[in-house]
């Protein structure tokens, strides 16, 4: 379990970075922190011709206000994210789920523009880009764009990225003050992938839900904003009937595989819990409580 | 429970001898053994179920860079004799080990072509050009199909894939069955595991050109059996061929077997003069290292109206993989699970019988337990079934029909004897430190609540450090009943002991250092313990079957006594005293009630140096060495009762231990810290059984669970703290009055588990009959039960 | 294995400079290249923790990072702790609470267990358990290893 050879530059700026990418003519792999790159390469299961080690390069790292909402740098760890103060105050349901990313010494390595772009469905940071309607900012020799989470991941492993093009920050807008959120995943162990997860954000005008988001994952080839769950929620008075009906509508919309680790059907079935638990803990905190 | 506190220091809460090195980054693994000129050798593996070889091209790999050797069978057939594991049991087939595939390869991950070069990098690299064309055959994966008529057949000269047959019986099962007012039954499934020690298998072997000597360091546990064997298929005899284990990662039964790429560094070291390494990768130990508690096991219990047990009948199939391994043979775990299945239980009547039957899938052997998790599950399974079938209390049940103190010597159904042992001791000690009442009263709260909260126990009994009237494997032609301590007072007064055990974790360096010093009288740290190698006395085995601490601090009780009383006898004559009057202790040499004394190096060197001191008729008695061989001839009980209480989420189904008692009688125990240590280890393990590990093949052989992402090892964070209660039941099985300990956590916690679920889902009807039970086995044992209901 | 790459490490507070290939893990050079062989391989992809190491300050897989990544760093390892008959506070506390038993996991849960004691409170066992759960144990069954963790929160913050 040695990688393969390869051709090795660490870009000192991004510009060097695409060139780079762009020379490599699809023989070229990012580098980044490495936590899901390297096994792969252990595994030689990549035999990339060349690495292009994003680690050195400036500026690339970072957490800023922007606006209401945060500016994050593609190559800011899972660890920072997990210890931020102004992830904590703008996205607490950011911070409070990076406990469940893998172990430590992962979350100390890993980035968040790794694990967008390697887009395992099973992997948290994407689904909640999903329900923090984040901007992806990428760069590639055409110059820069912005993708909406949402358009982002396209299958498993599979992303709207241009093969050319670098994922540099994403942009957080500000949620709607004093909204609540909920967080749950299933894994089989503490740090696995998570056999499926949810995550809410609800906001309430006296009684009523003003906004509600509601996305899931581990159950779908991508993680998945239910639509037809927050329309049930919208406007409504939540109470357990409208949670099991948002719920089941989740469930409804998956389309789980059958794995090692759990069947399709289980899948779908944790995804109902999972939507209920996440709803009444968002909607606890909206309530100024805590779950 | 009061626990004895003694002056000495055997039950002394003695910090590791080891541990300094350990903790530093000081110890020696085969891996961070650097000899220089070492090759390096990778594998290029069968990446199929069941093949035949057409041809082999290694024309591209030898011209790679680095590249020293490219070898396949064809090119070792010169210098490896072939070997198969042998046994006396009648209805036993032996498989040859090949180690390369020549023919036909059996299972994913069978070594076919090996790479030497500079280093691993390359060698891989070369592995990776290697091309095979093979003609695929029909695998055999599901046990129990393979073993009918027409199925396709993995070794073609034995016409069957079913390699051994074997049956116990006592008394007349069937009239017990057919007159029993309650029987339950059942079809118990575990689901195959593989001991992943932390440290991959590695193996360097070195050859000396001028000596025509090898040195094999070899991660085993077994470095004399190693020896012994490799002395035979390599043909060097043993004064030239030195297996060393140093410091090993663990093994828990998967470095006890002689493996091909054991032979093949040896073989090849020889043949090319230089050093030659390889250390298994993770996807070579998850695919290659024995594997193990694959077996169905059938079975029925009879009971009379008041629960008394009548009679026990099993049918059991033991999926024992590709080939017989060696040299324990395929019927090392199988024919363990009918010898241990009627439990510590008084069984009137019995029937066990199994068929060993070969997959397309790794060799299966020693696994931390051997069998007994799996009959273990099994049987407390059927005993709680019983009782739920009489309305009696689980804990009622097993109390009316566990072997009771006055019945020992207690002659089991397949003709092993349980000598005196803490079997009720084990189970009242269990259900007090839990607070059964309480635990009950507790349940029944919970379950207003509409809370999934369920109580399981599980009793057993184990053989521990078998003598030499009891193989370790059945008909197996290697002695595992002995072993030897050579002890010595060398010239400058120093202690070394050594012995052929091969300490990888269970701290003997620092237990049998305590026999040593308490029965010879210095301190502890004043014993150099010497272990893991071939080398040290003229026959071992290694440490395996929970019986190092028997035959080994038997071995060392022996002969330090021995030793000690040179020392009496040297001093008493320097001294000018009576033998009575000598007393040893803490290194010192004293004459009881004056202050004349002597230390053991003016003792050593009147003894080698100062010529005359002695007699010359004393000198020739004294020596200050002493070997002596230790055989308990036949093997010490060791009981214990688990007990485990667990809460399922009722909509994840996700399974939390709530608390975990184990209540157990290993004997006088040397080190308290350590028993402890072993204790929770075995439990660990057990519990990984019960509820995380499987190994698992698809339809084509291939192996799904070859990384530790899939093969879920438990992590700090699902193993709860453990109440562990140590019974010190006196024993004479064995002259340190010791009881195995080594496996006995892993025996009872898959059951003790599979009752708390059973009994946590007790209000949906379920029997848990098929582990490791997991969050999705769960969902659909509900939805079964639920549609069931509707 | 040279190919052109120059790799500047201080690990232990001692400086290194070597040329190696860019796929060169970084366990492979501390322990190949440095001889530092108290850090160990269990898995390779990044499971066990047995290969656990500090990198500027944060405990990393060494078996996931490539020697070039780490050029210009500072690695502490197992053997930058104590010396045998001088062992570390936390290297002490597990051998007073035996949470060692073959010791191939230990390099790796001692290095987590540093980064751990410095950056979070470990207010509970819970807290330590998940904080451990990178790094797999085959021998011990955690709870010693909990209890000396336990013991060194306890030591640090004057308890």
């Amino acid at each position: 379990m040695k990688p393969p050879p390869f051709a090795y530059l660490a870009a000192g700026s991004l510009d060097e970075a695409i060139s780079a990418l762009a020379a490599g003519d699809g023989e070229a792999r990012l580098l980044a922190g490495g936590q899901s790159l390297m096994p792969m390469l252990n595994f030689r299961l990549l035999q990339p011709g060349l690495l292009i080690s994003l680690n050195r390069i400036p500026g690339l790292g970072g957490i800023t206000e922007n606006g209401g909402g945060l500016r994050i740098g593609a190559l800011t760890r899972h660890a920072e994210l997990e210890r931020s103060p102004l992830v904590a105050r703008h996205f607490p349901v950011l911070g409070a789920a990076m406990e469940h990313v893998a172990h430590l010494a992962i979350r100390n390595r890993g980035t968040i523009g790794g694990s967008l772009c390697h887009a395992d469905p099973a992997a948290e940071l994407p689904m909640l880009m999903c329900l923090l309607d984040a901007g992806i900012t990428a760069q590639g020799p055409a110059g820069e764009r912005t993708l909406a989470a949402a358009e982002f991941f396209l299958g498993a492993l599979t992303t709207a990225l241009a093969e050319d093009e670098i994922v540099t920050a994403i942009e957080l807008p500000a949620l709607a003050e004093g909204c609540g959120w909920g967080f749950e995943e299933m894994a089989r162990r503490s740090g696995d992938f998570a056999l499926a997860g949810a995550a809410a954000i609800i906001s309430l005008t006296g009684d009523r839900v003003s906004e509600a988001r509601l996305a899931v994952m581990g159950a779908h080839p991508t993680p998945l904003r239910v639509a037809a769950a927050e329309a049930l929620l919208r406007d409504q008075t939540i109470d357990e009937d409208t949670v099991r009906a948002a719920a089941e509508a989740a469930a409804a919309a998956v389309e789980p595989d059958n794995d090692l680790h759990a069947s399709a059907d289980y899948r779908r079935h944790l995804i109902g819990v999972l939507t209920a638990r996440v709803l009444r803990a968002a909607l606890r905190r909206a309530q100024g409580e805590t779950p | 429970m009061e626990i004895e506190v003694r002056p000495g220091l055997i039950g002394a809460r003695v910090q590791r001898l080891e541990d300094p090195r350990l903790l530093t980054g000081h110890g020696t693994y085969v891996d961070d053994l650097q000899l220089p000129g070492t090759l390096h050798l990778a594998f290029r593996r069968s990446d199929h179920g069941h093949a035949r070889i057409i041809a082999i091209d290694t024309e591209e790999a030898a011209a790679m860079p680095g590249v020293a050797a490219v070898v396949t069978a064809a090119d070792i057939a010169d210098g490896v004799k072939p070997y198969r594991a042998t046994s006396r049991m009648p209805d036993y087939h032996p498989t040859t080990l090949p180690v390369l595939a020549a023919d036909k390869v059996r299972y994913v991950g069978e070594p076919v072509v090996a790479v030497l070069a500079e280093n691993r990098y390359l060698a891989e690299d070369a592995a990776e050009q290697v091309a095979i064309d093979y003609d695929p055959l029909p695998t055999v994966i599901d046990p129990e199909a393979a073993a009918q008529p027409g199925a396709p057949v993995l070794h073609e000269e034995i016409g069957s894939n079913v390699i051994l047959s074997r049956s116990f019986s006592r008394g007349d099962v069937e009239a017990a069955l057919a007159g029993a007012p309650v029987r339950v039954a059942g079809r118990f499934r575990m689901h195959r595991k593989t001991p992943a020690a932390m440290e991959n298998r590695a193996y360097l072997a070195d050859y000396d050109q001028g000596r025509r000597a090898l040195t094999l360091y070899s991660s085993t546990q077994v470095p004399g059996i190693v020896r012994d064997s490799l002395a035979e298929i390599l043909d060097i005899p043993g004064n030239r061929l030195r297996v060393i284990a140093p410091d090993v990662g663990g093994g828990f039964g998967g470095k006890t077997p002689l493996y091909g790429e054991e032979v093949l560094v040896c073989h090849l070291a020889r043949k090319l003069g230089r050093p030659v390494k390889w250390c298994a990768d993770r996807l070579e130990d998850l695919t290659t290292t024995s594997q193990a508690f694959d077996e169905i096991v059938e079975a029925e219990l009879a009971c009379d109206g008041d629960g008394t047990i009548l009679g026990l009948r099993a049918e059991v199939i033991g999926d024992i993989g590709a080939y017989s391994i060696y040299p324990y043979t395929a019927a090392l775990e199988p024919v363990q699970v009918i010898s241990f299945l009627p439990g510590p239980y008084r069984v009137p009547s019995y029937h066990g019988a199994v068929k060993g039957v070969a997959t397309s899938k790794a060799l299966t052997g020693a696994y931390r337990g051997v069998g007994r998790p799996i009959s273990t599950f099994a049987m407390e399974r059927l005993v709680d079934m019983a009782a739920r079938e009489l309305s009696l209390d689980p804990l009622e049940m097993r109390r009316r029909n566990m072997v009771r103190a006055e019945e020992f010597p207690y002659k089991t159904p397949v003709g092993l004897v349980w000598d005196r042992a803490g079997f009720m001791e084990c189970l009242d000690g269990a259900a007090a430190a839990a607070d059964y009442d309480g635990l009950r009263a507790e349940q029944a709260r919970a379950r207003a609540d509409g809370r999934w909260f369920g109580i399981g126990l599980a009793s057993y009994a184990e053989l521990t450090g078998l003598g030499s009237r009891i193989s370790a494997a059945p008909g197996m032609p290697v002695n595992t009943g002995t072993e030897t301590a050579s002890i010595r007072i060398d010239a400058t007064g120093a202690v070394t002991a050594a012995f052929g055990i091969a300490s990888h974790g269970q701290g003997l360096e620092t237990t049998l250092a305590q026999v040593v010093a308490e029965e010879l009288g210095v301190r502890v740290e004043d014993v150099e313990v010497v272990h893991g190698d071939s080398d040290a006395v003229a026959h071992s085995t290694g440490t395996y079957a929970s019986r190092s601490t028997i035959l080994a601090g038997g071995a060392a009780t022996l002969s330090a006594r021995a030793l000690r009383q040179q020392v009496v006898e040297a001093a008493a004559h320097l001294l000018e005293a009576a033998q009575a009057d000598i007393e040893v202790a803490d290194g010192a040499i004293r004459v009881a009630g004056t202050d004349r004394a002597m230390s053991f190096p003016e003792l050593a060197k009147a003894v080698f140096v100062e010529m005359g001191r002695l007699p010359r008729e004393l000198r020739e008695q004294v020596d200050l060495q002493v070997t002596k061989t230790y055989d308990p001839y036949f093997g010490t009980t060791a009981p214990a009762t688990h007990l485990a209480v667990v809460e399922i989420d009722p909509e994840t189904y996700r399974v939390a231990i709530r608390r975990y008692v184990v209540a157990e009688d290993c004997g006088r125990i040397i080190n308290p810290m350590i028993a402890d240590g072993q204790v929770h280890g075995g439990v660990a393990q057990g519990i990984g059984a019960a509820l995380y590990e499987e190994v698992v093949y698809d339809d084509e052989g291939q192996i799904l669970t070859a990384s530790l992402v899939d093969y879920l090892v438990p992590t700090a964070a699902e193993i709860p703290e453990m109440e562990v209660l140590h019974l010190e039941i006196e024993t004479e099985a064995n002259i340190g009055g010791f009881r195995g300990l080594g496996e006995g956590g892993t025996i009872g916690a898959p059951a003790a588990l599979a009752n708390a679920v059973t009994d946590a889902l007790a209000p949906l009807g379920i029997d848990i009959d098929e582990l490791p039970v997991t969050p999705d086995r769960l969902f659909r044992l509900i939805r079964e039960a639920n549609k069931d209901e509707n | 294995m040279s190919g052109g790459h120059v790799v500047r490490l201080r690990v232990n507070g001692v400086d290194h400079e070597a040329e190696v290939e860019p796929r060169l893990l970084l366990v492979d050079f501390l322990r190949v290249q440095l001889g530092l062989t108290g850090t160990h391989v269990g898995c390779e992809h990044g499971v066990c923790g047995a290969c656990t190491v500090i990198l500027n300050g944060d405990s990393v897989r060494s078996c996931l990072c490539l020697a070039v990544e780490a050029d210009g760093g500072a690695v502490e390892t197992v053997e930058g702790l104590g010396r045998v008959d001088d062992l570390d506070p936390l290297q002490e506390a597990f051998r007073e609470h035996h949470a060692l038993q073959c010791g191939f996991c230990t390099p790796g849960m001692l290095m987590t267990g540093i980064d751990l004691l410095r950056k979070q409170p470990l207010a509970s066992d819970g807290e330590i358990r998940a904080g451990l759960s990178g790094n797999l144990c085959r021998c011990t069954g955690y709870q010693h290893i909990v209890r000396a963790i336990r013991a060194s929160v306890e030591a640090r913050d004057g308890d």
